[in-house]
């Protein structure tokens, strides 16, 4: 199909106001005011507490703890996207003042500054939330690197007891909360319009708003490491009440989570609201493609779920800085209280870092095995199974935490149920593999190499999840190596699943092929090599969140060590791969996977507005060797479709 | 599909699941058990493994077939056949993983009411966890206390945990029984060696800065000497002798020199010349060295570093606290 190229410069004027000078430059929406505005900001944080301490006769009346939590991690990050300008538009419209007219001069990516604007548009925000949660999930990988340093030899060599625990905590945060979400949520916002035929999400300004709330709880939670006393350093669990009588550093986290938190749940709710309103014509429910529905159920479980990690975090800060008692039991406060509203958002979590790679695996096995899903309607109802189950079995993270203990076997009997929606899509992928004509590029490779670990990550779930086995390795390395086959195995392999089929759409340009497989096979053997031994490890009796173990695991952490510095390496060529590629690789044709899902049938990168002509949805996602079978016509197809033309433009 | 496809992928699935099991059965994957709920639990893993091999094998087995079997030659760019589903797969896949997860948890919560019933003849020991040391009172020995864990052999033991500060959790691998102490409860854990022996005691939740450093030891005697050394014990801290029973349960001279207890721990400050810190301090000798004791960071002497010496030696009953007080303080002359 030949791709209509309309100059959309000239349909709408995409130049923006023109360029500032003198006072306009400090009062324009940009970095300049962002700067004087979140020093401004900080201020009347700083001033804020000290005027109520005061006028409450507190001493001291200047105290860090609370200057820092209201001046530095509330009201600062807020004057910072004031300045950038994430709030003009509605504040204009709250004052009554005329709001700008739309002149969609925030819409499209014409030079590399515009990425480090606020720009509402969902493809440019995409690029964005993918770029820095890549820059994320570098930084914590050399965190890693510093602790299985650390760990290569029994004893203290590196780094003392506390950094050690900070080191832990903060790749464990970096992980999961600026890279494996946003990430997904990433790949999601670029993809998800195109694929319902949609010109953008439906709230682009809460779009931009979300993207740059990353950022800053990123740089929060590194930042940590600069305060006295160090990073936070209780687990990205936070246990209470260890966090409550840790330094300064842990309400890093807690408010970090905050805005972590935040950017999820608007991300989330911007989905629903695209996904349920804004389908092209004839994009019923049931020929949405898998992608489409997993973000449809990973944006229930964050709207759901995440309020509550903001709440265990709310009340274990209250606990440090305003000397309230939820959890302190000297004065009635409960301390499993916190483990079990923090798990209720954290196992849902779980599936917030699963649900979307399973969508990422199902587009792609689907168009590189060249067959349909193989049980499509029970792919979607097993995502909508886990949900439920999702929120049923919270409490298997606290078998040995002292809960009540009746509570243990309805747990346990839950969590196994979950084992049987994820077994049917296993078996539905290998069921869509069967008689195909598999094609192994680089996404392929990432997507099989999802399927095979995460199985093995399942089946460790399995132990996991009977209770007398868990009582057995709870909290060891066993734990670790599980954890680590589901995350890393799983999100992260589906992650790069989804970044290698979905780049030349993104950039309008192909990877290198050869070096995308050199980084699968170098990531897979370095993982296994890595995480495999760590299960003996833990049943053998090594602890996890230690920086010191017995001498006779020795031997076993220098060959983890070894491995983990080599699974490190692999991602230099992810990064080599994809400067080059986006700076020079060649030019991308609009569908090199020959795929039928709506975002291929369009220009690499897409027009501004995603589509020149609203598509209309005739049939499933996946009809690959049906004959004559089309996902969606466009009102240009249709005229030729009506006159028995069809056949000659393809 | 043909007969020879299918003999292709049954081989392909016995080899794998050969090799599995071979990896599952060569390689120890479990530490030795030394106590009857260990033994239990070993059982369900064993089953959890005989499932996880069977799964394991088919999914393998299928994978690896297709790669070679449906690889897509260089020139081929047809589609595969449009299957869209089969219902009769469906439903055996569905219901084959309902029976095999009932049947584990079935294993499973049999096995944890056994773990968990506490028969009538027991034993129970109160254990502490604080910061970074762990403690255990025997109220059959008239509440004696020591650091490191005295088991009788064949006998259920019911640990009562408390925790001062944080949240610690004690479990000793070979026991395979695992419970946290939680500030402002008691949880309980109940343990049965069949096994003498030594133990390691392992704090698996984080717990701070000393968490890997939180380490004891579980000790399994025979009934008989372990009724001989409770007797002794008991009896240590009663009478004549009572501070130097009370210096060696608690583990004192490991990190102290003192000579009238023949140690020599270079941890903490040296316990022999203590009238002179006391003056340091500026506190009389019986109040110092009691304080020193129950809050160790109230005064720390020059060149030793806060935070190491564990603050658990404060739930000491009171009798044992003063007989280790006057043995400090009359620098060994036992009251």
């Amino acid at each position: 199909m030949e791709i209509a190229h309309v100059d959309v410069a000239e349909r709408y004027d995409l130049d923006g106001p023109p360029p500032a000078s003198g006072w306009k430059l400090l009062t324009r929406p940009g970095w300049i005011r962002a700067a004087w505005m979140t020093a401004l900001f900080f201020g009347l944080g700083f001033g804020l507490v000290v005027l109520f301490r005061w006028w409450g006769n507190w001493q001291p009346i200047v105290d860090w703890q609370p200057i820092i939590v209201v001046a530095l991690l509330t009201t600062a990050p807020i004057g910072f996207l004031a300045g950038l300008g994430a709030f003009d538009y509605w504040i204009y419209w709250a004052l009554g003042k005329a709001t700008r007219p739309e002149d969609h001069s925030g819409h499209g990516a014409r030079s590399w500054k515009d990425y480090f604007r606020i720009n509402t548009d969902h493809k440019v925000i995409g690029v964005q939330y993918v770029t820095t949660t890549i820059f994320f999930f570098l930084i914590a990988g050399l965190l890693a690197m510093i602790m299985r340093a650390e760990l290569a030899q029994p004893g203290m060599q590196f780094v003392d007891n506390q950094s050690f625990n900070g080191l832990f905590s903060v790749h464990a945060s970096l992980m999961i909360f600026l890279f494996v979400i946003p990430a997904f949520a990433g790949l999601a916002n670029y993809v998800i319009p195109l694929m319902i035929g949609a010109p953008d999400m439906a709230f682009p300004r809460l779009n931009a708003l979300s993207f740059w709330l990353l950022p800053i709880a990123g740089f929060m939670m590194l930042s940590s490491f600069l305060v006295p006393g160090g990073a936070f350093a209780a687990g990205w669990t936070n246990y209470t009440t260890l966090s409550i009588h840790q330094p300064l550093g842990n309400v890093f986290f807690s408010m970090g989570v905050q805005w972590a938190g935040a950017s999820s749940i608007m991300t989330a709710l911007n989905f629903l609201v695209t996904i349920i309103t804004m389908r092209a014509p004839g994009m019923t429910f049931w020929r949405m493609p898998l992608l489409v529905w997993a973000n449809f159920t990973t944006s229930l479980l964050v709207v759901i779920a995440t309020p509550f990690i903001a709440g265990s975090q709310f009340f274990v800060m209250f606990d440090r800085v305003m000397h309230t008692h939820f959890f302190d039991p000297s004065a009635g406060g409960y301390v499993l209280g916190y483990q079990h509203i923090f798990w209720f958002y954290s196992h849902p979590a779980v599936y917030i870092m699963m649900l979307p790679g399973f969508g990422i695996a199902s587009e792609v096995i689907s168009v590189m095995a060249r067959k349909p899903i193989f049980g499509y309607r029970l792919m979607a109802l097993s995502l909508m199974a886990i949900l439920i189950l999702g929120f049923s079995v919270w409490a298997h993270h606290m078998f040995v935490s002292g809960m009540a203990s009746w509570l243990r076997v309805p747990m346990m009997i839950t969590t196994l149920l979950i084992a049987i929606p994820t077994g049917i899509k296993v078996f539905s992928w290998l069921a869509t593999l069967w008689d195909g004509r598999i094609n192994f590029s680089t996404p392929m490779l990432w997507a099989l190499g999802f399927v095979s670990m995460f199985v093995i990550g399942g089946l460790s779930g399995i132990y996991l999840g009977a209770v007398p086995i868990d009582i057995h390795v709870s909290d060891t390395y066993f734990v670790v190596a599980h954890i680590h086959y589901v995350l890393l195995g799983g999100s992260l392999f589906t992650i790069f699943a989804g970044i290698y089929y979905w780049f030349p759409k993104m950039t309008g340009r192909m990877y290198n092929e050869r070096l995308g497989k050199l980084h699968f096979w170098l990531t897979f053997i370095g993982f296994n090599a890595t995480f495999f031994p760590m299960h003996w490890l833990g049943l053998h009796g090594m602890p996890r969140r230690v920086a010191d173990y017995a001498p006779r695991f020795g031997d076993l952490n220098f060959v983890i060590s070894i491995a983990s510095f080599f699974l490190g390496a692999s991602f230099l060529v992810f990064v080599y791969n994809m400067i080059v590629s986006w700076a020079r690789g060649p030019v991308a044709e609009g569908n090199p996977w020959r795929a039928l899902t709506l975002e291929w049938q369009v220009s690499s990168p897409p027009p501004v507005f995603n589509f020149d002509e609203i598509p209309q949805v005739v049939g499933a996602p996946y009809e690959y060797g049906v004959v004559g079978a089309r996902h969606a016509v466009f009102n240009g197809d249709r005229a030729r479709v009506e006159a028995g033309d069809l056949e000659k433009v393809h | 599909m043909r007969r020879g496809s299918l003999f292709q992928l049954i081989l392909i699935g016995v080899l794998i699941g050969a090799a599995v099991s071979a990896v599952a059965l060569l390689i120890p994957w479990l530490p030795p058990s030394a106590s009857v709920e260990r033994g239990r639990i070993d059982i369900v893993f064993w089953i959890v493994t005989a499932i996880c091999i069977g799964i394991f094998a088919i999914v393998f087995a299928v994978s690896i077939f297709s790669y070679m079997r449906f690889r897509a030659r260089p020139d081929d760019d047809s589609d595969g056949p449009p299957i869209h589903g089969h219902t009769g797969l469906e439903i055996a896949w569905t219901a084959v993983p309902t029976v095999l997860v009932v049947v584990i948890a079935v294993a499973s919560a049999v096995a944890l009411a056994k773990n968990d019933h506490i028969p009538a003849d027991h034993m129970t020991v109160e254990v502490t966890g604080q910061q970074f040391a762990w403690s255990f009172k025997y109220p059959a020995g008239g509440d004696v206390t020591t650091t490191e864990l005295r088991l009788p052999l064949n006998k259920s033991t019911e640990l009562k945990l408390h925790a001062l500060d944080v949240i610690h959790s004690f479990w000793v691998p070979q026991f395979g029984q695992k419970q946290d102490a939680v500030p402002g409860i008691t949880t309980h854990l109940k343990i049965t060696p069949d096994k003498v022996g030594r133990f390691p005691v392992i704090c698996t939740e984080l717990c701070g800065l000393g968490h890997a450093l939180m380490r004891s030891w579980a000790i399994v005697m025979k009934p008989a000497d372990f009724q001989k050394w409770l007797k002794q014990a008991k009896k240590g801290i009663s009478g004549p002798g009572a501070g130097l029973a009370v210096f060696n349960n608690n583990g004192c001279g490991g990190c102290h020199t003192f000579k009238p207890a023949s140690s020599k721990g270079t941890v903490g400050p040296d316990l022999d010349d203590l009238s002179a810190s006391a003056k340091k301090a500026g506190q009389p000798l019986e109040e110092f060295v009691r304080d020193s004791i129950v809050d160790p960071n109230a005064y720390v002497a020059p060149g030793y570093p806060p935070n190491v010496m564990p603050k658990t030696f404060g739930s000491l009953p009171k009798s044992q606290l003063d007989a280790l007080v006057q043995y400090l303080v009359t620098g060994g002359k036992q009251s």
